[in-house]
């Protein structure tokens, strides 16, 4: 038993050394077994708990959640004639029909893909889209472009704009300005005392 | 001969012998920076070093602080932010004779843009400007200063992790996850020299950890002497320094309700923008590492319609209508943060 879960933490950690012939019988493993998948699972968010890699907000026991879902069709699966009778909901259903036959097949492809992509988040080294050269002067005080996600009358964009990269050219010369007048006037900057007031969105993030 | 050293160090570490030990074979270490003109500093190494746990994220931190102030470097260093080209810099540093710290920041595409430092003067050589000088510490390069120079004065609000070791520009290198206390701000992905403790790569990731903006160190070199730049500079040939007019009090009209953990009033005034040539009330705010600036002008006929959030390069700005007032947030926070301090500010007189 403690072998079994020993193989998948080595497994887990990348400390396998004949990956490829241990792994696959890893992965066999988990697919056969409840329990092993529950340890793959937590020994993933382990993991990343102590790497400090948690999302803002945690899905726990997605797998789970799936199966429970898919166990709970039938209530779909004889639906009433009227329901049948809209076009588009009516060809839905017989898709649905199969659910049940791929639903432990699914949570297991569900767990695997889980921490298959959390996996790879860390090589994800490229985060930009390649950015068009921006002539002028880089570095300097660069050309504003400003992207927006709201839209607002047409007539209010222009003004609205101007203001925008107004404030935008500002804070950039602040910021250049910033360091020289934090350095010569060390005095005038006070810590603050603490503050206790803090918006409640931010403190329900675990 | 160093890598035994190295060995029995670590032999040293596992079997807890006193710290004066290590220190000592510490010392033969040339690479940590206690060259012989330096040995009357050895004092301030020697505290910071056992102040914290020699394996901690702080240990680490204290330990680039020092490199980054004491040894001769010339680093490669590319700057990559989104919607923006890739800037490539060359920043070099040495210690002359004297003891005087020399710095040089060179942006190497487009019609560049050069910062010299030497001790407290640092002169500024940029396109469509003359020349100028201004009295301070440290030159306002890609990496926040605070974070190079004054780490320990962000424990308090953000959280320092060490996460684990990987390879960063062909070096060994040791990484470091610092996150807001109060998950409020951004995050960065610190990785650090195993053997200078000197800045190899830097990411400015969000809340769920999808990089911002990096920058990534693409060829290191630590020297004996400063690189031979420095001596072909004539100090007496460096541009006059300028003399900024001391700012004037100005009454304290707004106060900010909500600030995030760590984060201050640096700055309050009413300035004209440089664009507009409007009249505005200014706060900057600032932890060290991210400054967020709040704009605060009279504006009673705009309509509710004018709230609007955007990104510009890694920015957010957050636009909104209070009341008569119309207010905005521009800074490296979440849009989230941005709002809570939008909507904490109070009008007082």
């Amino acid at each position: 038993m403690s072998q079994k879960f020993e193989n998948l933490s080595a497994f887990v950690d990348g400390e396998n050394s004949q990956f490829d012939l241990q792994g696959n019988e890893v992965i066999t493993a988990m697919k056969n077994d409840k329990q092993l998948m529950q340890k793959w699972h937590s020994y993933h968010v382990i993991r990343y708990g102590m790497r400090k890699e948690l999302p803002a907000q945690m899905q726990f026991d997605i797998a789970a959640k799936v199966a429970l879902a898919l166990e709970s069709e039938p209530a779909i699966l004889a639906p009433k004639k009227s329901w049948r009778n809209i076009p588009v909901l009516g060809s839905v259903v017989p898709f649905v029909k199969q659910g049940g036959q791929f639903a432990i097949a699914a949570s297991v492809a569900v767990a695997m893909i889980i921490g298959v992509q959390q996996f790879n988040q860390n090589s994800a080294e490229q985060p930009f889209n390649s950015a068009a050269p921006i002539l002028g002067i880089p570095g300097g005080l660069s050309p504003v472009s400003f992207e927006q996600t709201h839209s607002v009358p047409q007539n209010d964009i222009v003004e609205q704009r101007r203001r925008i990269n107004a404030f935008i050219a500002d804070h950039q010369q602040q910021m250049r300005l910033k360091s020289v007048q934090l350095s010569n006037t060390p005095n005038l900057v006070e810590q603050p005392e603490k503050n206790d007031l803090q918006p409640e969105n931010l403190n329900d993030t675990p | 001969m160093i890598c035994s050293l190295k060995t029995l160090t670590t032999h040293l570490n596992l079997m807890a012998v006193p710290k004066s030990v290590v220190l000592l074979t510490l010392l033969f270490m040339p690479h940590l920076g206690f060259s012989q003109e330096n040995q009357s500093d050895s004092v301030q190494p020697e505290y910071a070093v056992s102040s914290y746990p020699s394996d901690s994220a702080e240990a680490w931190l204290s330990k680039m602080a020092i490199a980054v102030k004491s040894l001769n470097y010339s680093i490669s260093l590319v700057v990559l932010k989104p919607g923006v080209d890739s800037q490539p810099y060359l920043w070099r540093h040495g210690i002359d004779e004297n003891g005087v710290e020399m710095e040089q920041l060179n942006l190497l595409n487009g019609p560049g843009r050069e910062v010299v430092r030497i001790g407290h003067k640092v002169s500024y050589f940029e396109p469509n400007v003359p020349p100028y000088s201004l009295q301070s510490n440290t030159v306002n390069g890609p990496f926040p200063n605070v974070l190079l120079y004054q780490p320990e004065s962000l424990f308090e609000s953000y959280e320092f992790v060490l996460v684990g070791r990987s390879r960063i520009s062909g070096r060994a290198a040791q990484q470091i996850r610092v996150i807001s206390k109060d998950k409020s701000r951004f995050g960065l992905n610190l990785w650090l020299d195993q053997e200078s403790g000197l800045v190899l790569k830097m990411n400015l990731v969000n809340l769920e950890g999808q990089p911002l903006e990096q920058i990534q160190v693409t060829a290191i070199e630590i020297t004996e002497k400063p690189d031979a730049f420095f001596a072909r500079i004539e100090q007496a040939m460096l541009p006059d320094v300028l003399v900024l007019r001391s700012q004037t009090e100005t009454p304290v009209r707004w106060q900010v309700n909500y600030l995030p953990k760590g984060m201050y009033v640096a700055k309050q005034d009413v300035h004209r923008l440089p664009m507009t040539g409007e009249l505005v009330d200014y706060i900057l705010l600032s932890d060290g590492l991210v400054n967020v600036s709040i704009y605060l002008q009279p504006l009673p006929n705009a309509k509710a319609s004018q709230d609007l959030i955007g990104r510009h390069e890694s920015n957010t700005i957050l636009t909104r209508q209070m009341g008569d007032v119309s207010a905005t947030v521009v800074g490296k926070i979440p849009a989230v943060t941005a709002d809570a301090i939008l909507k904490s500010i109070q009008f007082v007189q």
